[in-house]
């Protein structure tokens, strides 16, 4: 059985553009022998029953995650295909801890300097997903991904890297201007410090901030490498280890795109000259010599005998149907229902914890299928929310306006249904409206 | 607002007479405000006389007095970390509403040295340096940061999950702790509750699809692990002589996790840290400074 990773698609000379995709493909292109597996770039996390990519399938089985993926890649090889397995104890809290600060600083920074500047994101990464994305998932998910990278980055004060989100406050600032004449100062609501707000909003006057976080960032990476080859093991003593996949993924968004803002690279380079070689050469090792474009994933076929030997076997992903062009398109439209997409997110968890091949062990599908349940009893909770909400609504309405009925039918009794009467029960519903 | 045009202007009335007050309804607002009464006196729960540093922490009236373990992990790591540090400080009960910057804690010291003086959480670190010439710690090791994310990310994560969205947890413990002293009103109650649930569930599903309770907790039990090798046989983390602000992060962590008067109905996490001695020796050798 050949095992299949599904990823998002190469751009940037690099396999992926996502930096999780590219761990993986790193780990597996380390681990596992050249044909035990095959990278599809399906660049569609539809295609995954938990909705995540990267994924990795064998068969029915489906697991996500790159930690996971690590784990699932040991426990069915029997610990062949491990590349911790040499590790001693000191060395494994190091791959814990510092998979966690690589983890997470380093999302911030490639969501910082892919998504949030605006330069690059509408002159290079959106153009990029345009290329790997397929119709009409192309106008779909680079929006979504382009408004979870704002999110996930919002508490570092960098917003004005937004050029977008720039605008909008001065907008806000002028509007306030124009009222601060006529609204007490106590009461106009202050426009949210940003980092160039301090500084003199200007772009270059983020670069402060911007250094911190990259010092921040690159000098434990750079101290931890020192001259060694890999960051916990020297060339002659060991192997890579799942550290440096994720290090590798990270680190190779920030070095190798091209971008119209280049100041990660630029910082990388400057910081940590022996972190941006061992990348290069980790890169080499784990990707292949050759830069890697789009026809390498979708026709396989199409490459020429001649060119060098790539570490990594790639199967065109299927081709798109009008069926799946069709649901892609109605699912989006359920998914920006309120409601329908609660119930949509819910069925498709339920399907993964109760079908009896997807790998997941007998408490991780109870613990899914609770966490199914109460979701779904969240659902009816807001549903029942509105609906009481509604009625109360309703009931106050007609409490209010049911005085005035009642008059206006007891006076309808009396004068024979005169258009008077009509007339004055009108303004108290629309008093209290105007209420 | 007082008519800027009845002052100064030498042609009031032609140019500007939409503006200007007419004179009987402005002869009529001169004679206000008719009486003014002074100031009302502060609620008499306020201190009279500020001694010493005081500390705002999520925590109880008892709690405050007996300078207990505050019971919020933020709260915790700077309360323990000023008294390893050896300042002297008074803890104060409050919430975020009070807080200059909307989160706790932060801190009001006795000799101010200006007049807007209440030190936020961020700052704390540097004034402790200052009051006491400890050392930055941060500088010392380069795997302070690296460990610490292990802190900020994974096991907060896995806590926030305990604590909130398990519901028997929340039912037993962040209710009556976060919830119940804000208000006696039912309604707002329920809302609170609400709220605070789904601020941890957005914070945990910005960074993943969807919530893996399993993988949560194989995390934190990983960082678990990391942290307890960091610390091996030693008394304190990198060998330092005294504890510091890193142990003082991981005991707000460690304390709150092993703490079982805080009634916790699910402790998943308790077992994953039993499993490592020395974090619950360095826990319980710690919590003798709030002895």
């Amino acid at each position: 059985m050949v095992l299949q990773l599904h990823v998002w698609g190469p751009a940037f000379a690099l396999p992926s553009i996502d930096a999780q995709c590219l761990a993986a493909i790193a780990y597996c292109s380390l681990a596992l022998p050249k044909d035990s597996w095959e990278l599809v770039a399906s660049s569609d996390p539809s295609v995954s029953p938990t909705g995540e990519l990267p994924v990795l399938q064998n068969g029915a089985v489906w697991v996500s995650r790159f930690r996971s993926i690590v784990d699932y890649l040991r426990q069915y090889s029997k610990g062949a295909w491990d590349l911790d397995n040499q590790l001693d104890e000191t060395s494994r809290a190091d791959n814990i801890a510092f998979s966690s600060f690589i983890e997470s600083r380093g999302q911030s920074l490639v969501d910082l300097y892919l998504y949030v500047t605006s330069q690059n994101y509408y002159g290079n990464t959106s153009p990029a997903y345009g290329s790997l994305l397929q119709w009409p998932n192309q106008w779909i998910l680079p929006p979504k991904l382009h408004g979870a990278a704002k999110g996930r980055t919002e508490h570092l004060g960098l917003s004005s890297l937004d050029l977008q989100a720039m605008e909008d406050q001065r907008q806000r600032d002028h509007s306030a201007a124009v009222a601060a004449g006529k609204i007490p100062k106590n009461l106009i609501q202050r426009p949210r410090d940003t980092v160039s707000s301090f500084l003199g909003r200007t772009a270059q006057s983020n670069h402060f901030r911007i250094e911190a976080l990259t010092a921040e960032f690159f000098e434990p990476l750079e101290a931890m490498l020192g001259r060694k080859a890999y960051l916990l093991t020297a060339e002659d003593e060991g192997t890579p280890s799942s550290i440096d996949c994720i290090a590798l993924g990270y680190l190779s968004l920030a070095l190798v795109p091209e971008m119209s803002f280049p100041w990660l690279r630029d910082a990388m380079r400057a910081k940590a000259p022996l972190l941006s070689a061992y990348t290069e050469r980790l890169r080499r090792r784990c990707f292949g010599d050759a830069p890697i474009e789009i026809a390498h994933a979708f026709a396989p076929e199409s490459v020429p005998e001649s060119a060098p030997e790539s570490p990594i076997s790639w199967r065109a992903p299927g081709r798109i149907s009008v069926a799946a062009v069709g649901t892609t398109l109605l699912s989006t439209l359920a998914d920006s229902t309120p409601f329908l997409r609660e119930i949509r997110k819910n069925n498709g968890l339920k399907k993964v914890a109760q079908s009896e091949d997807s790998g997941l062990s007998s408490t991780e599908k109870r613990v899914l299928n609770l966490h199914a349940e109460s979701k779904k009893k969240d659902m009816y909770v807001s549903i029942a929310t509105v609906v009481g909400g509604v009625a109360l609504m309703v009931g106050y309405m007609m409490q209010v306006g049911m005085l005035s009925f009642q008059t206006e039918d007891e006076e309808e009794e009396v004068e024979e249904g005169s258009g008077e009467a009509s007339e004055a029960a009108y303004p108290t519903v629309a008093e209290f409206l105007a209420v | 607002m007082p008519p800027k045009t009845s002052e100064g202007s030498p042609q009031p009335s032609t140019a500007s007479s939409f503006f200007t007050v007419p004179p009987p309804i402005k002869k009529l607002f001169d004679k206000f405000p008719l009486a003014t009464y002074p100031a009302n006196d502060l609620p008499q729960r306020s201190p009279t006389r500020r001694q010493g540093n005081q500390l705002f922490v999520f925590t109880d009236a008892a709690g405050a007095r007996n300078g207990r373990p505050s019971f919020n992990p933020q709260c915790l790591k700077w309360q323990a970390y000023l008294k390893f540090v050896g300042i002297n400080f008074e803890t104060t009960p409050s919430n975020n509403h009070a807080s200059p910057t909307g989160a706790l804690p932060f801190l009001i010291p006795s000799q101010p040295i200006e007049t807007a003086n209440a030190i936020p959480s961020h700052k704390l670190q540097k004034w402790a340096i200052e009051q006491v010439h400890c050392e930055e710690e941060q500088q010392l090791n380069l795997r302070f940061e690296v460990y610490a994310s292990l802190l900020d990310t994974r096991v907060r994560t896995a806590w926030l999950y305990m604590l909130y969205l398990d519901s028997q947890n929340f039912e037993a413990v962040a209710r009556r702790l976060y919830v119940e002293p804000a208000t006696s009103n039912t309604l707002v109650r329920a809302a609170l509750g609400l709220q605070l649930q789904q601020a941890a569930r957005d914070e945990l599903l910005k960074t993943s699809k969807y919530i893996d309770v399993a993988e949560l907790e194989g995390d934190a039990g990983n960082a678990f692990e990391a942290l307890s090798s960091l610390l091996g046989d030693d008394d304190h983390f990198f060998g330092r002589p005294n504890p510091g602000l890193f142990d003082a992060s991981v005991f707000a962590y460690t304390h709150l996790i092993l703490d079982d008067s805080l009634g916790w109905k699910q402790n998943r996490l308790a077992q994953l840290l039993r499993e490592h001695q020395n974090l619950v020796q360095h826990r319980e050798k710690l919590l003798g400074f709030f002895a």
